[in-house]
């Protein structure tokens, strides 16, 4: 897989300084505490993170609905830099079959006590239906593109 | 509209030359001579790039006299960019429970190095 797998990208600025928002990505209680969107949550007892290049972060995301519906998220760190780079290759099932995606996470100083925190991540494309296994390396940078940047 | 279309956008959009081209045609309308300078391609080569956009309807293709032009679609890029939408609000969320929860653990926790183990 390659950058142009990144078709998901987002930019945010925290209140708080870098070393905090790195670690509220790598401390288990802390991920359990946030990373779930609204309708998920993620039980602190499936987060599992070991915090180096090789290590994996493995957590569950159950739908608050209906608690028996899991999601497993397998991710392993390609990259960590400490306060700067979290990067990983993730596997999730979302129910039908697995789906390998990338994620890129970059943390800058943005002021003092501020963080911008640059996350990418993709290729979504690979969940539409019999596209899942044969997209090879090249996706679209479709955020980039419309936002009229070199694609 | 049907995911083959979707998919049809999204392939097309795999390639970092069509990507170029539809980025160029955002600019403006340009002939396929135009369009081989700008990217150092062979005619062929663009001819066939833009034959795989018109088949996605990413680009439609007009006859000024003798000159044929290509001019970008809008219409699929904001289906594709419509379907990533659910994918960006669950991180926009996401990324706003963070926010909320580091303004918590700064509040609990005046000096942020340390750690409750």
């Amino acid at each position: 897989m390659s950058d142009d797998d990144f078709d998901l990208i987002l930019e945010r600025e925290f209140d708080a300084p870098r070393a905090a928002v790195y670690r509220a990505f790598l401390d288990p209680d802390q991920l359990a505490a946030w990373f779930g969107p609204e309708t998920v949550h993620v039980p602190l007892e499936s987060v599992d993170i070991e915090a180096s290049v090789g290590g994996h972060q493995r957590f569950d995301m159950v739908l608050n609905d209906d608690p028996r519906r899991r999601f497993a998220t397998d991710a392993v760190f390609t990259e960590l830099v400490e306060n700067e780079v979290i990067a990983s290759e993730e596997t999730f099932d979302m129910g039908d079959g697995p789906v390998a995606m990338r994620a890129r996470i970059e943390f800058r100083d943005a002021g003092p006590g501020r963080t911008r925190l640059t996350i990418r991540q993709g290729p979504h494309g690979g969940m539409l239906s019999g596209a899942r296994a044969g997209w090879g390396s090249s996706f679209t940078k479709l955020d980039a593109l419309l936002a009229g940047r070199d694609a | 509209m049907t995911e083959d279309t979707l998919t049809r956008t999204f392939r097309a959009l795999a390639d970092p030359t069509r990507r170029g081209i539809l980025s160029r045609l955002r600019a403006g309308d340009a002939t396929v001579g135009e369009l081989v300078s700008a990217f150092d391609l062979s005619q062929p080569a663009i001819s066939k790039h833009l034959k795989v956009l018109e088949a996605a309807h990413l680009i439609r293709r007009t006859r000024h006299a003798q000159w044929r032009s290509s001019a970008i679609d809008p219409e699929p890029l904001r289906d594709a960019w419509a379907w990533l939408t659910p994918y960006r609000a669950l991180w926009d969320a996401r990324l706003g429970r963070l926010d909320a929860h580091l303004a918590d653990a700064q509040k609990d926790e005046p000096c942020p190095t340390t750690t409750s183990t």
